[in-house]
C-alpha cells in the first residue's frame, strides 16, 4: 500500500542584481531604458548584464533605448501562470509580446493591451504603458499598447 | 576516442500520477528493466550518470534520494539537470565518460514525477529581476515563437495538428507512452482548448511521471554482450545565452539545433539526412516545433516542413519515420524525456521496438530541446 504527504511552505529569497541591473533598474524609477552596448560586437544588450556571452567580454558602454518599440512576436495566453514574485497566480488571458525597443538589439517580453485583439500583428508599432507611481522594476511599465 | 554503444535500454510505466511508487522505485522500474535488456548485474555497472529537474519535485539532490534505486552506491555518481536537455545531455555525458576509457560500462538514468511537486513553480523561479516581472512561462515562449514560425514560414494549424495526431496514433502502439489517444482527428485538435494562441490542448505535450535507463559499453564489452549494439556515432551539445529576448526567432532560426545537427551529420558522414537517416526520436514539446525542427535538422529545405508532414514523410510508412514512440507530445516526464529519445532510437537499431518497429533500422537521430533554445544531437549507427 502506498500513501502520500501533503507539505506546504512560506519560503522567500534575497537576490543581489549587480551593479549593471541596478542602474537599470535605478533608470526605470526616471522612466528611462538603458541598454549596454558591446564594444566588440556593437550588441546592445536588454536586459543589462555584466558579460557579453558572445565576444566574452565585460561591458560598460550604455545606451539609452525608446519605449516605444515594434512587435516582433506575440501570443495571447488563456492559462493562469504563477508569478514568480508573489507566487500567486496571474488570471488569463493576457497578452504576451517580444518588443524590439527602439535602439536595443535584443528583445524584450512583455505584456501586451488587449483592449483590441485584432490589432496584434508582427510588425505593428507599440509603446510602453507606465505605472503610475514608480517602484524601479520591470513591471513598472505595465504593459504594451499598440499603436498602428 | 573509443567507440561506444547503447546495449540496453529500460522504462517504467509512464503515467499522469504514479502514487503506487516513491522516486526510487519508480527510477528502479528503468533501471531494473534496462539492466535485463543488456543481461548485466548491477555490479557490472561502474559508473552512474543521472538526469532529473530537482526543482520540479522540490527534494534536493537527487543523487543522493535516488541512489539506491538507480544502483550508484558506491560508484562514482553525476547529475545533470539542463532542462528539457538533461536527459540528452546526460546520454552525451556518460557517451564521454566511456568514450574517454575511463569506464567500460555506464548507467543513464533519468526520471520525473511532476505529481509531486509544482513545475510551474520549477520554470518560474527564473531572473529575479527581469523574467520574474514579465514570465509567461514554456507556454507563452513556446505561443511567441510559434507567431513567427507562422508569420515567416506559412506552416499552419492544420499541419501542426496532423503532427499532434501523427504522435497520438504512433503512442498507441508504443506500450510505454503515457497518452493514450487512439481515434484522435485533426479537428479534434483543431476544437480543443486553446491554451495561447495558436497553442491548443492536444498541441502541447502531457506532463508525466516516469523513468527511463540506458546502458553504455565499450566496444569489447558491446560486441561480446549485444547482438546489435546501437554505436553512438556523434554527438554534440549547445547552449544560448540566457534571456528570452536574446534568441530572436528561437524556432525559425534555431542556431543550437541547426549548429548541433551540421556538426553531428559531419561526424556521422551523413550528407542527405532525409535519405541516410532510418528513423528520428526528436523533442518536440510542441506539435509546430516538430515542423520547426523538420527544417533545422535538414530533412527538408526552409518552408517546406508543412509539406513533409502533409505528404506522410516522417509517418511510420514514410521516408523517416520521426517518432514512433509517440514522442515527447504522448510522454513527458522532463528529466527521462531526453533519456527515452535516446533508448527509443537505440531500441530500434536493436530491432527491439515491437509494435513500433520501424523495419531494418540502421541509423537513428535523437535529439533533445529546452525552452531556452538549448540543444543536443545524437546520431546513433549498426556500425560504429
Amino acid at each position: 500500500m502506498s500513501d502520500t504527504v501533503e507539505i506546504t511552505m512560506d519560503l522567500s529569497w534575497r537576490y543581489a542584481s549587480g551593479e549593471a541591473m541596478g542602474r537599470f533598474c535605478a533608470g526605470l524609477r526616471e522612466r528611462r531604458i538603458e541598454a549596454l552596448q558591446c564594444d566588440g560586437c556593437g550588441r546592445r544588450y536588454l536586459p543589462p548584464r555584466p558579460f557579453c556571452g558572445r565576444c566574452r567580454r565585460r561591458m560598460s558602454h550604455w545606451v539609452e533605448v525608446k519605449d516605444e518599440g515594434t512587435l516582433v512576436a506575440w501570443t495571447v495566453v488563456h492559462l493562469p501562470i504563477l508569478d514568480g514574485r508573489t507566487g500567486e497566480m496571474r488570471e488569463a488571458p493576457y497578452g504576451m509580446g517580444l518588443i524590439r525597443l527602439d535602439g536595443a538589439d535584443c528583445t524584450v517580453n512583455h505584456y501586451l493591451d488587449l483592449a483590441d485583439p485584432s490589432r496584434l500583428r508582427i510588425g505593428a508599432r507599440v509603446r510602453a504603458e507606465w505605472r503610475a507611481e514608480l517602484h524601479g522594476a520591470m513591471d513598472d511599465i505595465l504593459r504594451f499598447e499598440v499603436l498602428s | 576516442m573509443n567507440r561506444v554503444a547503447i546495449i540496453g535500454t529500460g522504462q517504467s510505466k509512464h503515467a499522469r500520477r504514479r502514487d503506487d511508487v516513491s522516486q526510487p522505485e519508480l527510477i528502479r522500474e528503468a533501471v531494473r528493466a534496462a539492466l535485463d535488456d543488456a543481461e548485466l548485474t548491477p555490479k557490472e555497472i561502474e559508473a552512474v550518470v543521472l538526469s532529473n529537474m530537482e526543482l520540479f519535485e522540490g527534494r534536493m539532490m537527487p543523487e543522493l534520494w535516488a541512489a539506491e534505486g538507480a544502483m550508484a552506491v558506491g560508484k562514482p555518481c553525476m547529475k545533470v539537470a539542463t532542462g528539457g536537455t538533461s536527459g540528452t545531455s546526460s546520454c552525451i555525458a556518460g557517451y564521454h565518460q566511456v568514450a574517454s576509457g575511463l569506464f567500460d560500462v555506464l548507467l543513464v538514468v533519468g526520471f520525473e514525477k511532476h505529481s509531486e511537486g509544482h513545475t510551474q513553480t520549477g520554470m518560474a523561479l527564473t531572473d529575479p529581476f527581469w523574467d520574474r516581472a514579465i514570465a509567461s512561462g514554456a507556454l507563452g515562449n513556446f505561443a511567441l515563437s510559434i507567431s513567427q514560425l507562422i508569420e515567416e514560414r506559412g506552416v499552419t494549424e492544420r499541419q501542426a495538428a496532423m503532427v499532434a495526431c501523427k504522435a497520438r496514433r504512433n503512442a498507441t502502439r508504443n506500450p510505454h507512452a503515457h497518452l493514450q489517444i487512439p481515434d484522435i482527428t485533426v479537428e479534434q485538435v483543431l476544437s480543443s482548448p486553446m491554451l495561447a494562441q495558436p497553442v491548443r490542448l492536444l498541441d502541447m505535450c502531457p506532463q508525466s511521471d516516469g523513468a527511463c535507463a540506458v546502458v553504455l559499453a565499450s566496444e569489447s564489452i558491446a560486441r561480446r554482450r549485444c547482438p546489435k549494439p546501437a554505436w553512438i556515432q556523434a554527438a554534440v551539445t549547445r547552449h544560448d545565452q540566457p534571456f528570452l529576448g536574446d534568441l530572436d526567432r528561437r524556432l525559425a532560426a534555431m542556431p543550437t539545433l541547426r549548429d548541433a545537427a551540421r556538426v553531428a551529420y559531419d561526424q556521422a558522414g551523413i550528407r542527405e539526412p532525409l535519405v541516410e537517416l532510418d528513423v528520428a526520436e526528436i523533442y518536440e514539446p510542441v506539435s509546430y516545433a516538430e515542423l520547426a525542427w523538420y527544417e533545422a535538422l535538414g530533412f527538408c529545405n526552409e518552408g517546406e516542413a508543412g509539406r513533409l508532414i502533409e505528404d506522410g514523410v516522417t509517418e511510420m510508412d514514410g521516408q523517416l519515420p520521426v517518432n514512433p514512440s509517440g514522442g515527447v507530445l504522448s510522454t513527458n516526464p522532463v528529466g527521462a524525456s531526453g533519456v527515452i529519445r535516446v533508448a527509443e532510437a537505440a531500441l530500434q537499431l536493436h530491432g527491439r521496438a515491437g509494435e513500433h518497429q520501424v523495419d531494418g533500422a540502421r541509423r537513428a537521430l535523437a535529439t533533445g530541446y529546452g525552452v531556452y533554445a538549448w540543444a543536443d544531437v545524437m546520431v546513433l549507427g549498426s556500425e560504429p
